[in-house]
């Protein structure tokens, strides 16, 4: 009898075993040198007459999801492979997944030729790891020998030649370029201007006058979350550019004053700031459920009129919310807010700025790739004249046309037959409203901005001392580099912890020293050391 | 039974027998020998520096130095705790509760009714853990439907996840709304083994539907709930981290941050291959031990075990 039993249900059991298969992958070892021939850079017309094809590795942009599901429908990569002459092969890594596809792959040892892919900011280690461990190749022959537009760009801007180079002096990517200043500023806080006239405040530029509004927008416009901002994966996830931090002098993560490298979280600034948002929350100024606040949550507080400030970017934020008030309410207008301040008058000391050199979107040549002059050639036509056009706005007579000299946006791209955004149909036929391997024109962003008020946006946040505080992209050497990972992990989760816990009073703001204490038996100071030798070494690139 | 005949002729002669249960037998071997046993190499990079471009044979050899960082990391103990406990209060709270809807629906009498209720009450299982973790974040907000309920009570609301003594209730809760329907038809299953002959003689001694549930009812489920509480022993460090992930926040890290979860902000997103094997085995050892001592234990007490 009991032995029925047992089987029946050791049959029932071994029916229900879901599988789930993982395989291991073994890869190939030992890498063949390449050799170059050597020569003088030489010109490509193209498109390139080859009768090989070459394999791309990069995800598709954000903008696209749902309009496109791979990159071969897109009419922008239809149309490089024509004009370049070369046929690819493309893979995308799932939305949302990529740092986990490319860890995948890697480990797989079955690269494509090229790899799309941020190796300053999602590869542990940076990009001169990437070449140590035999990844990517050193680009600095084969640029030397087969790009002469790339190599004339950064012969004329020094600046950005210095950033895309690591310590030792290698290329590794075909570089993502912010061409104008104007490209380089494009998040800050927003606020409802159509309540700050109903109240007849001005808009704030203070923390007082920040204070004071926000409790207006409580008392008297019923906001039950006056001020919210997207906290995952951290709380107020765009604080890390300072927002609000700066005010107290200090951002989330390290910075440089009087030639010193420090970490805003251990800095007395930090405990003021700790200071103000925990009265904030305890007096109902912040989302009650602010730890828990993504995007979704921001979009439909904002929509609704729960919210009436946050922090969010001119295209993605103003462009995004603005339909959504106004919905709501007709009369509603979200304007720029200047990055907040102590004494009126002063000049922030952070806020959100960009490196001309954006690394994301960057291309690198693996050490697989069969033909890496091939692969040369075609990534250095983004930085031709004609490619320049090509990759900003397109193609002539369909994406763009001329008026003058201005290149402008047809209304396939402004006013989508389809109802699509500008953003996503300026993805389909050009890459100027993200990123890939070129330099960024401004006219694009300059059409981009639909609304005025977001042009006058720029305007608003460019107003920071950012450029004199900000570290350059600057990487640990890669023998440091997992030392220096294992150190700030630690260290971020307890930055979060401590944040969050003391802001929504879970803990009070005397606790802060404890933290720091904590900071420093984490070896913060080894981490400031590790990055103090890399400015070093990236002021004497 | 004449143990002078040679294993292989036995073994024949059974073979000749029995010879599609052999064959059905195959795959499943094969299944285990493939994608169990294959990859057990691959656990030696736990001790080596693994890069991909060296293979697994080409990598250094570092030791126990990834064992070590793990060990002497500032949130080793936390995580450990935070899993330890997890587990135990699943084990305590949600083991029990497919038990106990399978004796509540084995007392049903009404066929229809007892339909509707394993329905309703597996359907849970096969919504996306996205989507579940999207709605319990929606209903513990300050403003959700548990805290507009406890309002109704007069008391005040607060949004739940940002509390870290409400982390693991809420974590088992949910796990128990989400998985007691599911569980519950194993156990199901076996209740309709029971010999019905055994009942009919209880009525006649006069024992009450109760006394039947408690003498014959729950005795007959008693070795299934053995292994199935064996098998769960083997699990009981393997918290899974998509759910933590979705729900936990900084907040609740003291209470919510578990050796998964922790792995996967340090090793998965730091590219660790090594040091998250390394944390992968100290895992299974773990489980290993706790699953042969839980068999030991219950062969010893109660004659029931899996080998």
């Amino acid at each position: 009898m009991r032995r029925k039993v047992l089987s029946t249900s050791l049959m029932i059991l071994l029916l229900g075993t879901t599988i789930l298969g993982c395989s291991s992958g073994d890869s190939k070892t030992g890498e063949a040198e390449k050799e170059t021939p050597s020569g003088s850079t030489e010109a490509t017309t193209y498109p390139i007459q080859t009768d090989k094809t070459l394999t791309y590795w990069g995800e598709i942009n954000g903008n696209l999801i749902g309009v496109k599901n791979s990159h071969s429908e897109i009419p922008f990569f239809q149309k490089w492979q024509e004009k370049t002459g070369v046929p690819l092969k493309f893979t995308a890594p799932p939305t949302g997944q990529v740092r986990e596809s490319f860890n995948v792959m890697l480990a797989s040892g079955d690269l494509p030729d090229m790899l799309e892919y941020n190796f300053i900011g999602d590869f542990p280690g940076g990009p001169e790891k990437a070449i140590n461990d035999g990844y990517i190749l050193k680009l600095n022959d084969l640029i030397d020998q087969y790009a002469p537009n790339l190599k004339k760009y950064l012969q004329d801007n020094p600046d950005i030649d210095k950033m895309v180079k690591t310590d030792s002096g290698s290329y590794y990517v075909f570089p993502f370029v912010r061409g104008d200043e104007y490209l380089r500023v494009f998040q800050g806080p927003i606020i409802r201007q159509d309540w700050l006239d109903e109240l007849g405040l001005p808009v704030p530029e203070t923390i007082d006058e920040w204070t004071t509004t926000l409790r207006a927008f409580k008392e008297k416009k019923g906001a039950a979350a006056p001020f919210s901002v997207v906290s995952k994966p951290r709380f107020f996830n765009d604080s890390g550019n300072g927002a609000f931090l700066g005010a107290f002098g200090v951002n989330r993560g390290f910075y440089q004053e009087d030639g010193q490298v420090k970490f805003g979280p251990a800095e007395e600034g930090f405990k003021e700031y700790l200071t103000l948002f925990q009265e904030w929350y305890k007096e109902g100024l912040i989302d009650k459920n602010i730890s828990t606040a993504d995007t979704k949550s921001v979009d439909g507080n904002l929509a609704s009129g729960a919210t009436g400030a946050s922090v969010g970017n001119a295209g993605g934020g103003i462009g995004k919310w603005q339909p959504l008030v106004e919905a709501n309410d007709p009369d509603a207008v979200l304007v720029a807010a200047p990055y907040p301040v102590l004494n009126k008058g002063d000049i922030p000391k952070f806020g959100q700025l960009n490196q001309g050199y954006a690394s994301e979107g960057t291309v690198a040549i693996t050490t697989a790739a069969k033909d890496p002059e091939l692969a040369v050639r075609m990534l250095d036509y983004g930085y031709s004249e004609e490619g320049h056009m090509f990759f900003n706005f397109g193609e002539e007579g369909v994406s763009y046309n001329m008026e003058g000299d201005y290149p402008k946006f047809t209304d396939l791209l402004l006013k989508n037959p389809d109802k699509l955004a500008p953003a996503q149909a300026i993805s389909l036929y050009a890459r100027s409203s993200y990123n890939g391997p070129f330099v960024q024109d401004k006219r694009y962003a300059e059409q981009f901005f639909a609304l005025q008020t977001q042009r006058d946006a720029i305007d608003v946040w460019k107003n920071t001392q950012a450029a004199k505080y900000n570290l350059p992209s600057i990487t640990p050497t890669p023998e440091e580099s997992s030392e220096y990972a294992t150190i700030m992990n630690d260290i971020n989760t307890l930055v979060d912890e401590m944040t969050i816990k003391i802001i929504l009073g879970n803990e009070p703001v005397d606790q802060f020293e404890s933290y720091v204490a904590k900071m420093k038996s984490l070896h913060l100071d080894r981490a400031i050391e590790i990055q103090t030798a890399a400015l070093e070494r990236y002021n004497n690139r | 039974m004449s143990n002078r005949q040679s294993f292989r002729s036995r073994f024949m002669r059974d073979f000749m027998m029995n010879k599609y249960l052999y064959i059905m037998m195959i795959p499943v071997i094969g299944y285990y020998l493939i994608f169990h046993y294959g990859p057990m190499y691959g656990a030696i990079i736990a001790f080596k520096d693994y890069s991909p471009m060296k293979g697994i044979l080409g990598s250094d050899w570092v030791g126990l130095k990834h064992f070590e960082e793990f060990f002497n990391s500032y949130y080793f103990l936390r995580v450990l705790k935070n899993t330890l406990l997890i587990s135990l209060y699943t084990l305590v709270f949600e083991f029990p509760a497919p038990i106990i809807l399978a004796l509540l629906i084995n007392e049903v009498r009404k066929r229809a009714f007892k339909r509707v209720v394993q329905t309703i009450t597996y359907m849970p299982y096969f919504i996306s853990l996205v989507v579940i973790c999207g709605i319990i974040t929606d209903f513990t907000n300050a403003d959700g439907l548990i805290n507009r309920l406890i309002m109704m009570l007069g008391y005040d609301g607060q949004a739940m996840l940002q509390k870290p003594e409400l982390f693991r209730p809420i974590y088992v809760l949910s796990e128990i709304w989400q998985r007691i329907g599911w569980e519950s038809i194993i156990y199901i299953a076996a209740l309709m083994s029971i010999d019905l002959e055994q009942y009919e003689a209880a009525k006649i001694d006069g024992a009450s539907r109760l006394k039947q549930m408690f003498h014959i009812t729950l005795p007959g489920l008693l070795p299934i709930i053995t292994i199935m509480f064996i098998l769960r022993m083997g699990n009981m460090l393997n918290v899974g981290f998509e759910k933590i992930i979705l729900l936990y926040n900084p907040v609740t890290y003291e209470t919510a941050d578990v050796i998964s979860s922790f792995v996967y902000r340090k090793g998965l997103l730091e590219f660790g291959w090594s040091y998250s094997s390394a944390v992968g085995l100290f895992n299974s050892v773990i489980n290993l031990v706790l699953l042969i001592s839980a068999n030991y234990i219950s062969r010893r007490v109660s004659q029931n075990s899996l080998w």
